[in-house]
């Protein structure tokens, strides 16, 4: 039988770990080698990481790190950041990173993202949609850059675009819930969910091993990702890097995974 | 030695360091000079069976490849579509495949699917030992491994097939004739699972 | 200073790789016959040593009387913090601050256990995450010194954080698991060095550092025993000191309680430490811990000599695993294992190579010696 996945996602900023709130207040985690070598030590389904730097600061993926996290992943790894060309994500690929993940890329220039998924397969480009509800009606609106940048497309009707275009997965990730811990935005989801058959992984607003059940239970085979999750612990915000033992993996499954 | 063959396609740097991981000698084949020594072959594969075959074909490794496989029989282990690869032709293409185990790769029906993404088969799933294969010792039934394909091998004989899994269907996992050897999952992936059945293929 | 042969203490696994080693005519060293005067006539762990214990808790829930916490506990995933955290809630029902500080180097097994610990016990941890780039050109600084005391930089964060807490939260009592039990010969000087020697640190950091370092938490010993201990009032306590405590017991009722899980070797909760003390200080200085770990257990009747013999015919590190940790290590640290083995070959130093205030600190020893203020008698050089 197959499983849903849990994921969990790093952001890197100035070399380091952090997690911010609703992407803001980035608070420092850590170094990210040894962090990705806990997870792998952890068995994790999957890793995504992010550096949320490259782009807004337009420089070139930082390869040496990318290779030393490649390094410690004997699972799926996902890396985003700065992705531009075909070539980048080539080089990417041949460290040994098994997908990319891109944000404004899709936005500003879908054909290559089309040529990336051509050249290595649908299956290794994932697109990444940062969602904020913005105006009088509390619409969702497309970010990127951090969600400093609104593009103004409704993310459903993005996520079809995305869909038709050939990539291999989407990422659903609400900056509203982002750091919050009270829960995913199931509206957001079920608004994409509902128009989309390729896989899909949401991000933003876990607290809570239940609140990834909560969609599990609802959308079956997806992915589940969390920040904040499995880097803090407790009301003081202590860092500290966690994920589901198997045991407790079954358990959630066994409640809330129902085909 | 185990020789990874590097014809455009799949990680082969995961392999690589699973190997080095082991204390194993292993090696890159980027063209038939490098094939000479190999005393066992990886055969990775990620993306369209087309794309594969061609860029294989392509290579300037497939004569010795064959050469290597089927008179001199060393083993060789396909992943994902390097498995596909091992039948004679693909519902995903037009190509012949290399013909290897007798079989052909079917597309799952999503009739069977249960979920509402059916393509592809992505993320963890178990795999059962069937018919005592060497590779898979040691790996218990149910244990869990990666997966991302939308096609599978259907192999002619049962007893080429070496583990099954059930996504819809019960489908093959995993194949051996001889010396060949195919798997769907990606063990370079699949944490210590992947590095059990990796380890099985060097013991060989 | 002429060179000693070779010699082993006939009671104890203590060596001349400790150059201040002094054997009597048994062949029994220095450090047994301490244990015996100096550490065993004032470790109780009868009902005398209940008695203090009693008193002691007693105090530390006195002076937290109205407040958050009653004490502090560094937790650092390790078998002594654990078990002390273990003790002080079910045990002595006390209301401890529980923190952890995050060099960069934790092992996975380090946060499991801290994770399990903390959850069954119900309590909120606080954490200090040091700056990754800056502890990195610091830990790069103290390579470059070519001195045996690497860990520096993790330990001083440490002590440095623990008085932090304990002044912000107006906490009286910091609760250390140090104990005679497992750890009553002390390390030799030439291995590893003060960690609050600020002079020596910043001599270091003046020669060898790279970049500004401005987050990472530095003091001073000045601050900890004198400014903090005498004007403000805060206390370390060893409560492990007062009662009987075995090491297997402690980790078999861990294990059993919290599915908490060992380690192969003390201190390995850090990947760092576990590379520094069983690789890098036995190969290139020829200091190996264990030795005075082992010495530990043997005058406590906890292992025997033959087994400790028998354990340090073998290394210190894992063969198979060494070549993969040593990749590892330098690159987390930002250069090629080649860089790394380099280090390993350049003239080796000692801290008196470099500015310090050893004087100062023996001194200050003497003084709180005499005045009965401490009671561990720090060696004579």
């Amino acid at each position: 039988m197959l499983y849903p996945r849990i994921i969990p996602c790093l952001l890197i900023h100035n070399k380091g770990l952090i997690k911010t709130v609703r992407f803001k207040d980035p608070k420092y985690v850590g170094d990210p080698i040894n962090a990705v070598k806990i997870f792998n030590e952890k068995e994790v389904d999957e890793l995504i990481v992010l550096d949320i730097d490259a782009s807004v600061e337009q420089r070139e993926p930082d390869y040496k790190l990318i290779e030393h996290l490649a390094a410690e992943c004997r699972m799926p790894l996902c890396y985003g950041g700065g992705i531009k060309t075909v070539e980048q994500a080539q080089r990417i690929f041949n460290l040994g990173i098994e997908k990319i993940a891109v944000s404004s890329l899709a936005v500003e220039q879908p054909g290559i993202v089309a040529e990336i998924a051509r050249r290595v397969g649908n299956q290794s480009v994932v697109v990444v949609m940062d969602v904020k509800k913005t105006g009088l009606r509390n619409r969702y609106e497309l970010f990127t850059h951090n969600a400093n940048k609104g593009r103004g497309l409704d993310p459903v009707k993005f996520a079809v675009q995305m869909q038709d275009l050939g990539i291999g997965e989407l990422v659903i990730n609400s900056v509203d819930q982002d750091g919050m811990m009270t829960g995913y935005d199931h509206k957001l989801i079920d608004a994409v969910k509902e128009v989309i058959t390729i896989p899909v992984t949401v991000m933003g607003g876990a607290g809570s091993l239940q609140d990834m059940g909560e969609v599990i239970r609802k959308h079956s085979i997806i992915g589940v990702a969390a920040g904040s999750l499995f880097v803090f612990k407790g009301k003081y915000k202590a860092v500290l890097i966690s994920y589901p033992t198997p045991e407790v993996k079954e358990a959630v499954f066994k409640e809330y995974f129902h085909p | 030695m185990i020789t990874i063959i590097d014809y455009g396609l799949g990680n082969i740097r995961a392999f690589q360091r699973v190997f080095e991981h082991l204390k194993v000698e292993v090696s890159i084949a980027t063209c038939a000079d490098d094939l000479v020594s190999a005393t066992k072959l990886i055969l990775p594969g990620v993306g369209a069976f087309d794309y594969a075959m061609t860029c294989l074909n392509h290579s300037g490794m497939r004569e010795l490849l064959e050469k290597k496989v089927l008179s001199e029989k060393i083993p060789v282990l396909g992943v994902c579509v390097g498995m596909q690869m091992l039948a004679s032709k693909s519902d995903e293409g037009v190509l012949p495949g290399l013909g290897w185990i007798e079989g052909s790769v079917k597309r799952f029906n999503p009739e069977t699917i249960p979920f509402k993404t059916r393509f592809p088969h992505m993320g963890w799933n178990s795999v059962i030992p069937v018919n005592h294969s060497p590779l898979m010792n040691g790996i218990q039934s149910d244990s869990r491994f990666y997966f991302l394909h939308s096609y599978y091998f259907e192999a002619v004989h049962p007893g080429h097939t070496i583990a099954t899994t059930i996504y819809g269907a019960k489908f093959c996992s995993a194949v051996q004739r001889e010396n060949i050897f195919g798997v769907q999952f990606h063990p370079e992936k699949s944490h210590s699972n992947g590095v059990k059945l990796l380890h099985n293929f060097a013991n060989l | 200073m002429e060179k000693k042969n070779y010699q082993v203490c006939t009671r104890c696994v203590m060596d001349t790789t400790d150059p201040a080693i002094r054997f009597d005519e048994n062949g029994v060293c220095d450090h047994c016959h301490d244990f015996d005067n100096n550490v065993k006539p004032n470790w109780h762990t009868d009902e005398r040593g209940e008695q203090q214990l009693t008193k002691l808790v007693t105090k530390i829930k006195a002076s937290g009387k109205g407040k958050e916490f009653d004490c502090l506990l560094g937790l650092s995933g390790g078998v002594d913090s654990s078990y002390m955290l273990h003790l002080a809630v079910t045990k002595f029902g006390l209301r401890p601050l529980v923190f952890h500080v995050d060099g960069g180097w934790n092992s996975e097994l380090a946060v499991h256990n801290i994770n399990v610990m903390v959850d069954k016990l119900g309590l909120d941890l606080y954490t200090e995450v040091i700056n990754w780039e800056e502890m990195k050109d610091f830990q790069l600084s103290w390579f470059k010194a070519g001195v045996p005391h690497l860990d520096i930089p993790q330990d001083h964060a440490f002590f440095a954080t623990m008085y932090y807490f304990a002044e912000r939260h107006k906490i009286k009592y910091i609760l250390n698991g140090g104990n005679f039990s497992t750890e009553c010969v002390q390390y030799p000087m030439e291995w590893f060095y003060y960690a609050t020697d600020i002079t020596h640190i910043d001599d270091i950091r003046s020669k060898f550092g790279t970049i500004p370092m401005p987050t990472y938490p530095f003091s001073s010993v000045f601050r900890h025993k004198i400014y903090l201990k005498y004007l403000k009032g805060v206390n370390v306590v060893k409560p492990l000191n007062y009662m009987p405590f075995y090491k297997d017991e402690a980790i078999g009722t861990l294990e059993k309680e919290y599915g908490w899980k060992s380690y192969p070797q003390k201190h390995f909760e850090s990947r760092f430490t576990k590379f520094y003390e069983g690789y890098w200080l036995p190969e290139r200085f020829g200091y190996d811990t264990r030795r005075v770990q082992f010495s530990s257990l043997i005058l406590t009747g906890q292992l025997s000599r033959d087994e400790a013999l028998e354990r340090l015919s073998r290394p210190a590190y894992d063969p198979e695993t060494i070549d993969e940790e040593f990749v590892y290590i330098a690159t987390k640290l930002g250069i090629t294992p080649d860089e790394l083995r380099g280090y390993m070959n350049i003239p080796k130093k000692y801290y008196w190579d470099y500015k310090n205030q050893q004087n100062v600190f023996r001194l200050g020893a003497q003084v709180m010696n005499w005045l009965g203020m401490e009671k561990v008698v720090k060696r004579k050089q």
